[in-house]
């Protein structure tokens, strides 16, 4: 398994405690693909913000590829995001002053690799995702499809061990919404990448190998 | 942290930024330089010019005056071998009389005018080397070496010149009017105005000056000296105590020997006054220039919080992210001292020297020293540092999920 879940509670504390997750336990393969779904408020995203290491969860454990990763400082955090973490955000998240090459090297030149080796990866990446010939535009000269794949060339540039998606195509047309999750599938199956996305498009599930449903913070079968 | 990164995204978000952002954030920048710069030098060019009048017009650089007890310094083999001393350009050594001037402009006894002022004797061809009176004569001339019954007086004894203490002084006396001083021994004499100076000191301004000769025939001496003043080059200034040791080796030792600087009593608390309010002016210029730094990076950073938010995401450190935002800010503090360097050089200091300001304590202009101009780059520094440091600490610390999605 490289993401084991034991027993992961989140509860938004306030005047009315919300209990986002309560103690959900699940794994996933190396390689797979699977997707989180779940109805608005269901607890998908939380998860994902955990698992991403972009959030505290309240208890319990995530072990990540052998590391249980709860007791982790800030700094530990950082670093195990950066080499072993790559996301997608559903609205682009590119910075608007680099281009669509500098977007992509920036995580390998905050590993301290070369500046030759850096441009050629993430030329390399771009390519990948069908970006070869726009590598020096800047996010405001390319679409929403285009975006996203340097958003995913970015967070696939480090080699990471999961693909974290949020709701990648929340923001796009069809066309671009089922060119990235081809690219998924592409990338799942070409090269092993392990992929966790949250979606709410019932259609996602026909690219995905397995589907995790939430409710009300609880891991259910399919329809209940 | 990765400096490189903190380079490269520093440069970018200022190369592709906001150009209209980028060129007001450096304007402000310079001109919250050229306040700094700027109120520092008005400041030292006032105390400058303090200290210039008083060296020039009153005490030259070094004044000797008699032993305790003593009247007059009465070594003459000494005073004349003051000018001997290599680095000495000059030295002048006077007479000084309390006397009581009077005019009667209608030869009546009615409405005379009267007021007690030193009167000093000079040895013209030596007190022109010294001090610069004899350049400030606003009516007539200065002396001649062998006037006797001629004298020089100050705007404010004469009156009517645009003095400060016009109720004071004769009432408006000229070149050709004829005054009488009772000396301090009693003795009187008639004298004609040669010339009438102006040097915007307004203690020299209250003197009046006759000639060694006639000043030795009134108080019926010779060769003697109340005081001697001593002028050194100029590229000696700061020297002056080596040069009184020196003096003392010619034989006044037991003479009362004092710097320029030690008999400025005024001027001295003024200059004093003057660093002090330039220093707390400074000091609030340089807080000026920080918050203006701090709120230009806050407005940056607010901007720009879903970024940090993604920045962070993908790995990068929080030091990183801050240091990015203080190399925009010291950017911003540098680009400003260069732009603001160069217009005080290049733009307010040649108009400041053609056109100085007219100040009561003479003629005023900017005192730029390279000690203000370090002091100043590394205050802006220091500011743009802090300025830049605190809103980057404070944004980066909030969490991943509140800067992405708010």
């Amino acid at each position: 398994m490289i993401i084991e879940v034991k027993k992961l509670k989140k509860t938004y504390e306030g005047r009315v405690p919300t209990h986002a997750l309560k103690e959900v336990s699940f794994g996933v393969k190396e390689g797979e693909f699977v997707a989180l779904m779940g109805r608005s408020g269901s607890g998908k995203s939380t998860l994902l913000h955990q698992l991403g290491l972009l959030d505290a969860p309240t208890s319990g454990e995530i072990i990540i590829d052998g590391t249980n990763v709860i007791d982790f400082t800030e700094k530990q955090k950082t670093e195990f995001r950066l080499k072993k973490l790559g996301y997608v955000f559903q609205a682009y998240a590119l910075l608007p002053e680099l281009s669509a090459l500098e977007s992509v090297y920036l995580p390998l030149m905050l590993t301290g690799v070369s500046k030759a080796e850096y441009i050629k990866t993430a030329t390399e990446m771009l390519e990948k995702v069908g970006l070869g010939e726009r590598i020096h535009h800047l996010p405001k000269e390319m679409s929403g499809g285009e975006q996203q794949r340097v958003a995913i060339a970015r967070a696939l540039v480090n080699k990471p061990a999961i693909l974290f998606a949020d709701e990648p195509t929340a923001n796009l047309d069809s066309e671009s919404s089922e060119t990235i999750l081809k690219l998924f599938k592409k990338l799942n199956k070409d090269i092993g990448q392990t992929i966790i996305m949250v979606t709410h498009e019932p259609d996602d599930k026909k690219h995905v190998n397995r589907v995790i449903w939430l409710k009300d913070g609880v891991i259910r079968p399919e329809g209940t | 942290m990765n400096i490189k990164a903190s380079f490269f995204l520093a440069r970018t978000t200022i190369l592709r930024g906001n150009k209209g952002t980028l060129i007001m954030t450096i304007l402000i920048m310079t001109l919250a330089y050229v306040n700094l710069i700027f109120i520092s030098s008005v400041f030292g060019g006032i105390v400058e010019a303090i200290n210039e009048q008083s060296i020039k017009n009153l005490y030259s650089n070094i004044v000797i005056a008699p032993a305790d007890d003593e009247v007059y310094i009465e070594n003459k083999y000494a005073m004349d071998s003051i000018d001997t001393i290599p680095g000495i350009v000059a030295s002048s050594a006077h007479y000084i009389n309390n006397t009581l001037i009077s005019y009667d402009a209608n030869n009546d006894g009615n409405d005379v005018q009267r007021g007690k002022w030193i009167v000093k004797s000079v040895d013209v061809e030596d007190e022109i080397r010294v001090t610069q009176i004899s350049d400030s004569m606003i009516e007539g001339e200065y002396l001649d070496s062998n006037d006797r019954d001629k004298i020089v007086i100050g705007k404010e004894i004469a009156g009517g010149h645009g003095g400060d203490l016009d109720y004071l002084s004769l009432g408006g006396v000229y070149v050709g009017d004829e005054i009488d001083i009772k000396f301090s021994n009693g003795i009187r004499r008639t004298y004609t105005i040669k010339g009438i100076f102006s040097t915007k000191n307004s203690q020299a301004d209250q003197m009046a000056f006759v000639t060694t000769k006639e000043m030795e025939s009134v108080l019926g001496v010779y060769n003697l000296a109340s005081e001697v003043i001593v002028k050194i080059n100029d590229d000696e200034l700061g020297q002056e105590e080596k040069y009184i040791k020196q003096i003392r080796q010619t034989g006044l030792v037991d003479e009362d020997i004092k710097t320029w600087k030690q008999l400025t009593g005024f001027t001295s608390s003024a200059s004093k006054s003057f660093t002090m309010i330039s220093i707390i002016l400074g000091a609030i210029g340089t807080v000026v220039a920080g918050v203006t730094i701090f709120i230009i990076i806050f407005v940056s950073i607010v901007n720009k919080r879903k970024q940090i938010g993604i920045l962070k995401a993908i790995g990068m450190k929080e030091s990183t992210i801050i240091l990015s935002f203080v190399m925009q800010a010291i950017f911003y503090a540098v680009i400003g001292i260069i732009f603001g360097v160069s217009i005080i050089l290049f733009l307010i200091r040649p108009f400041f020297i053609n056109n100085p300001l007219d100040f009561p304590v003479g003629w005023v202009s900017l005192k730029i020293t390279f000690n203000i101009i370090r002091i100043s780059n590394i205050s802006l520094v220091i500011a743009a540092l802090i300025g830049g440091f605190i809103p980057a600490f404070r944004g980066t610390k909030e969490s991943i999920l509140d800067t992405i999605w708010g």
